[in-house]
């Protein structure tokens, strides 16, 4: 009995943990249950390109990962699927029309020339600029160490004017949004003090890093450029070289590095067709510039493959009604079994609510995004968990009709439906396992809820069930056959 | 215990609830013509020029734009039939997309959902702002519609073939894992046959599914090949333990036959087999009553599946496990 109250002790433990786990971290909704837009890219390959390696696709989510940041949607996400699509997530996004049209054009990196007389300008918004950002990384650090304060010795004042300047007074949002803003604004003035592009990243060929010789700590970024682009280099350089007007350089419209060129470059610019940028950059920064210039230096072209956008009304409904359909079927389920078994179907029933919510917590601690199929399918393995309670039930019931004594029966009932139930259970992990590993979409998370519902119906059928049954087997009252089977059924005592 | 003496009892006094074997041809008789009528729907659905495929194909294997709009009348919609909205989008004028041909509005697919309160259309691909204009348009009929209660999936032809290639390869991967676990714990014939019950569940459930499309143009979608899948599972899930339970027998009741082995051990597991289809019917028919539109096809070829899986668990392979004793009748 021991052993029994152990078991117990543990089953009743993990429901309390999973309760807990429930209220703690709230289900993942998918998208079709609350609204918002769902767009899947392809990458696709291009020119010399065949086929779209891993580096080629970090490089593209790498960009789009900034122009979906750009967008402003919370708690957006973007996943790489399969070996060239992209699908990304924006919950409560209702025009996906916009989303899809970033998404779609391809990176833009461009070499530009600071405009004549723009110089003074152009230092200003660049000090600007390093003090927002400046601040930004500040609050970031002070968010990280869980501290606020003020003391911040930057100048907060000449940033207030800059963002009334902006136009943006009164914004709302946090302060770290407020300043994002202001960085973007920023950025769009910076870009507008350049003149029209003279080289674009079409004609670049590599971009690689390199730490300084002079600092090792510093890291520079180098380019190379086909014929054209040389040419065009050195022409842009050459037209700069000692004027102190910037070359500055524009990914997707921002402005991500600016270099002066030196007067030697006056007779012939920059020619060679190679070229590096220095900016005082950590190896992490220079590795990021590496993988946005292949962004752009790569521009395989991306095609909108689905765009799908679910109203929030509609998404509510789809919960309502799948929330009246599962609870429906386990009250359905629920009454059939305690008809059918009396006692031990009270103890199945128990053990199925255990088994939901097990399920539920999984769901949360992995975790899984819920979808109308994944409902679906979690409500579909509840009648495929009852399926093992129904084998140990009916050798429960055989063995009693034989004669056997009550603890006898289930013993032998649990050790008999064994084999049956690890087999047919066994015989599903393989589809799911085969499902999940080589399926897409859709058939993945459908595998992954079917494959957890199989392993946790295992585990629930073979220990929740029998630690349930036996524990109210203490129960003097509760030890009679007659809770286990109707009186017509019992063998006559005689026998 | 019965006294009586017939044909199908065993000479330990046992008798099967479920004489199986004495009407395995019976058996055979239903199942093949149920899969005749099944493969003539999926052949006469290839054949059929509109349709060109086994299964008539929904959009997402297609390609296509798809739009959803609920109705905000409450319980009272005023009357509305798809022949209006159909002939209002065959004559309506959509803005055009540089360098795009305009989409050929001339065959929507008009559907009224939930008693006429959703709305379903389906549409070759539109632009964002196309999609707008039909929204516009149709609002002048059936309008006005739920703020937020709308939904617009545009999906490419290519995302579909590769669900379609996907899914086959795990289906068939999923096969082989299945009939190598049957060969290692039973042996290959009991992994012959749940393959020959699988591949019976699965083409009934497509055949009917080829005749919805023929006789009420259903379309099937991604869902559907889910739907399949899991039907595959369910089925050797179902078939294996039967199996579990013969081979159970043919080790304890040496002395009889295969055939009375195999009834005995189908009537033993007869209550467990129709119990447990019945619970998970319970779930799948909550889900078509209360499910709404969306899951009520899904939920019918689940549920579809669910009792040809329990048919062929409990007649058709084990009556076919009879075929390998030496000498019948």
């Amino acid at each position: 009995m021991a052993r029994q109250q152990g078991w117990f002790a543990l089953v009743l433990a993990l429901a309390i943990a999973a309760a807990a786990l429930l209220f703690t971290s709230p289900l993942q909704l998918g998208l079709d249950l609350r609204g918002g837009s769902q767009i899947t890219v392809e990458v696709q390959p291009a020119g010399e390109i065949k086929r779209v390696v891993p580096e080629q696709m970090e490089a593209v989510k790498l960009v789009l990962d900034r122009r979906v940041n750009g967008l402003g949607v919370a708690e957006s996400t973007l996943q790489t699927v399969g070996e060239n699509q992209l699908v990304l997530q924006l919950p409560g996004e209702q025009d996906p029309s916009r989303a899809a049209r970033i998404l779609g054009s391809t990176a833009l990196l461009e070499f530009r020339a600071l405009k004549l007389g723009a110089e003074q300008d152009f230092k200003s918004l660049r000090q600007l600029r390093a003090q927002t950002k400046a601040i930004l990384r500040l609050r970031a650090d002070q968010a990280k160490r869980g501290e606020l304060s003020d003391q911040s010795g930057l100048d907060l004042e000449e940033l207030a004017e800059a963002q009334k300047l902006f136009g943006l007074e009164g914004a709302s949002g946090t302060e770290t949004e407020q300043l994002e803003q202001l960085l973007a604004k920023v950025n769009d003035a910076i870009v507008e003090l350049y003149e029209p592009a003279a080289l674009t990243g079409k004609d670049l060929v590599t971009a690689g890093r390199q730490p300084l010789q002079s600092n090792p700590n510093s890291w520079e970024v180098t380019l190379g450029f086909n014929s054209a682009g040389a040419e065009a280099f050195a022409e842009l350089t050459k037209s700069i070289a000692g004027t102190g007007r910037l070359l500055g350089i524009v990914l997707d419209g921002r402005s991500i590095s600016e270099a002066s060129v030196g007067p030697q470059f006056k007779a012939a610019g920059i020619s060679g067709g190679s070229a590096s940028i220095s900016g005082n950059f950590t190896a992490e920064e220079a590795r990021e510039l590496e993988v946005q210039l292949r962004g752009g230096s790569l521009p395989l072209p991306v095609k909108v493959l689905e765009v799908r956008t679910i109203g929030p009304t509609l998404g509510a409904e789809n919960i309502r009604r799948s929330l009246v359909a599962a609870l429906s079927g386990l009250a359905l389920v629920a009454v059939f079994m305690v008809l059918a078994y009396r006692l031990p179907g009270v103890v199945a029933v128990m053990a199925l609510s255990l088994y939901s919510l097990f399920n539920l917590a999984v769901y949360a601690l992995i975790p899984v995004t819920l979808t109308l199929p994944g409902i679906a399918g979690f409500i579909l393995s509840i009648g495929m968990a009852v399926d093992a309670n129904v084998l140990i039930f009916e050798r429960i019931k055989d063995e009693l009709r034989s004669g056997n004594t009550l603890i006898r029966s289930i013993d032998t009932g649990f050790s008999e439906a064994f084999s049956s139930i690890v087999d047919g259970h066994l015989t599903t992990l393989i589809s799911c396992a085969a499902l999940f590993f080589l399926g897409t979409g859709l058939v993945k998370g459908f595998a992954a809820t079917l494959g957890i519902g199989v392993l946790l119906s295992l585990f629930t059928a073979l220990t929740c069930t029998r630690t349930l049954l036996r524990f109210l087997m203490s129960y003097a009252a509760l030890r009679k056959p007659l809770n286990f089977l109707p009186s017509r059924q019992l063998p006559s005592p005689s026998v | 215990m019965a006294v009586s003496t017939s044909a199908s009892e065993t000479p330990s006094g046992q008798r099967p609830v479920w004489p199986l074997s004495s009407m395995r041809a019976r058996v055979w008789i239903v199942s093949g013509v149920v899969v005749l009528v099944s493969l003539i729907g999926l052949g006469l659905s290839w054949r059929d020029a509109s349709i060109g495929a086994p299964l008539r194909p929904g959009l997402d294997f297609t390609g296509g734009t798809q739009i959803q709009l609920e109705r905000d009348c409450g319980e009272s919609c005023a009357d509305l039939r798809a022949i209006q909205v159909s002939e209002l989008l065959r004559g309506l004028e959509l803005p055009e997309e540089p360098g795009e041909p305009l989409p050929n509005l001339s065959a929507p697919r008009v559907q009224l959902l939930d008693g006429g309160t959703s709305l379903l259309l389906r549409l070759p691909t539109l632009s964002a702002a196309q999609g707008q204009a039909v929204i516009e348009a149709v609002t002048s009929v059936a309008g006005p519609f739920i703020a937020g209660g709308q939904s617009v999936e545009t999906i490419g032809p290519s995302l579909g073939g590769q669900l379609l290639r996907s899914s086959l390869i795990s289906l068939l991967v999923a096969f082989a894992g299945i009939a190598t676990y049957i060969t290692i714990r039973y042996d290959r014939r009991y992994a012959f046959l749940a393959l020959v019950a699988l591949a019976h569940d699965v083409i009934i459930v497509c055949g009917v599914f080829a005749w919805l499309g023929l006789l009420l143009q259903l379309e099937v979608d991604s869902l559907f090949a889910v739907a399949l899948l899991t039907i595959a599972g369910y089925s050797v899930n179902d078939t294996v333990v039967v199996f579990d339970r013969i081979r159970e027998r043919s080790r304890q009741d040496v002395e009889l036959t295969l055939r009375q082995q195999v009834d005995l051990a189908v009537s033993a597991t007869l209550t467990r087999t129709l119990y447990t289809s019945g619970t998970t019917l319970m779930p799948l028919l909550a889900l078509i009553f209360f499910g709404g539109s969306t899951l009520y096809w899904f939920a019918i070829a689940l549920a579809l599946g669910v009792i040809v899986g329990s048919w062929s668990s409990i007649a058709l392979a084990p009556s076919l496990l009879t075929l390998w004793e030496p000498s019948s009748d």
